[in-house]
């Protein structure tokens, strides 16, 4: 192989294979990370502007060779330091999500039945907001689907921890909601 | 409470090695008690997960009452049938638009050649069109200028078809109408105006119809 040649090709394949996995990415992990920042208190509109941000680091990062190593991981650990950042720089309290009611009550269901499941839901809701932060994004992230050790990746603290605290806050929402 | 209350959410999310997952599994074959505290955690879990799904969800449903939606489509749909059976018999009274024709008739290879092809073109580009106005303000004819005062030309360069139903919710548009795209383009290219015409075809026929 000559000197020449080498230094522009790989580049290249690199853009090229880092775009084609950023857009795989993407569209699989969008709605979760959207969900897991809504849920931690950002706006919409925010949570949209994140998730923008989150992938624009991943398609430089694959771009210039980083590692591809747990990526799903790597990039909730993004979107959570730039939302983190965000509430931050506007002085709001991180520890707060789920402050709004949730109404999700189908409208398919009779009157007895939308009572029945409001109930239900504001009783959910209430033992949510009563779980630490640190409960609350350990859920949050198990509900995104990501393992143990994804998670403490993300919030920056032990496997064993996220296990115990998991543990802890499904037991305490098991109990308040007598489910 | 029993040794395997602390590792039965672990076992329900995989996380537990081999040897303590085959454990967990065999105490539960035994222990009633667990089996109802896994089905506990199991609708906690799902409880859970539901309650976040739904936090985006009633961002749109919250944002407007159900029939706002259905009551704007209507009322946009009223309003342009009305445009629809006014306008061509009163041009005079509708208020005054600057003619395109210049622009057009200034940069007539821009609008045979230089434009992006629309989404859906209904109408081919027509080109000798574009200068066709020109004459009519050169002859000064009065009843051309009163017609350019308030309309685009009677052929666009580019007509876009838009079904009613991308527009408009289910039901609020009568079936068989649709809307015309008009739009002109700048001499620059760039798109100058675009005009929505209501097409009533479908609906006229069906009356027609014993």
């Amino acid at each position: 192989m000559s000197g020449d040649a080498a230094p522009l090709a790989l580049p290249l394949s690199r853009v090229s294979t880092g775009a084609c996995e950023a857009t795989t990415l993407y569209r699989e992990l969008r709605k979760p990370l959207l969900r897991y920042l809504v849920c931690l208190g950002l706006s919409s509109d925010e949570a949209q502007d994140v998730v923008q941000d989150a992938f624009l680091i991943l398609h430089r990062h694959l771009s210039s060779g980083g590692s591809q190593e747990n990526i799903r991981g790597w990039l909730f650990r993004v979107a959570h330091n730039q939302a983190r950042n965000r509430q931050n720089r506007y002085d709001r309290n991180f520890g707060s999500p789920m402050d709004t009611e949730i109404d999700a009550v189908s409208h398919e269901a009779t009157p007895e039945r939308a009572v029945l499941e409001k109930e239900k839901f504001q009783q959910l809701g209430k033992a949510i907001r009563l779980l630490t932060a640190s409960e609350r994004e350990c859920l949050l992230l198990r509900a995104a689907g990501l393992r143990y050790r994804e998670i403490g990746e993300v919030l920056g603290i032990a496997t064993s921890t996220v296990s115990d605290t998991v543990d802890r806050a499904i037991k305490k929402l098991a109990e308040k909601c007598h489910v | 409470m029993c040794d395997f209350s602390g590792k039965l959410i672990a076992w329900l999310d995989h996380e537990l090695p081999a040897e303590e997952t085959a454990a967990v599994e065999r105490h539960l074959e035994a222990c009633s008690v667990c089996r109802c505290r896994v089905d506990a955690y199991k609708r906690a879990s799902s409880e859970f997960d539901a309650y976040c799904e739904e936090a985006i969800a009633p961002n749109a449903r919250r944002g407007m009452p159900r029939w706002v939606p259905v009551v704007s489509a209507a009322g946009a749909v009223g309003v342009l049938m009305l445009l629809f059976l006014i306008l061509p018999r009163t041009p005079g009274k509708s208020p005054a638009l600057h003619a395109p024709e210049a622009a057009a008739a200034a940069s007539p290879a821009v609008v045979g050649k230089g434009l992006p092809a629309p989404v859906r073109s209904v109408h081919r580009v027509h080109r000798q069109h574009a200068v066709a106005p020109v004459q009519n303000q050169n002859e000064n004819s009065a009843l051309a200028q009163n017609q350019n005062a308030y309309s685009l030309p009677d052929e666009p360069v580019i007509q876009i078809a838009i079904p009613a139903e991308e527009m408009f919710p289910p039901g609020a548009v009568p079936e068989g109408m649709h809307f015309v795209a008009d739009v002109t383009i700048a001499a620059d290219g760039s798109a100058e105006r675009l005009r929505l015409r209501p097409r009533l075809a479908g609906f006229e026929r069906r009356t027609t119809q014993p």
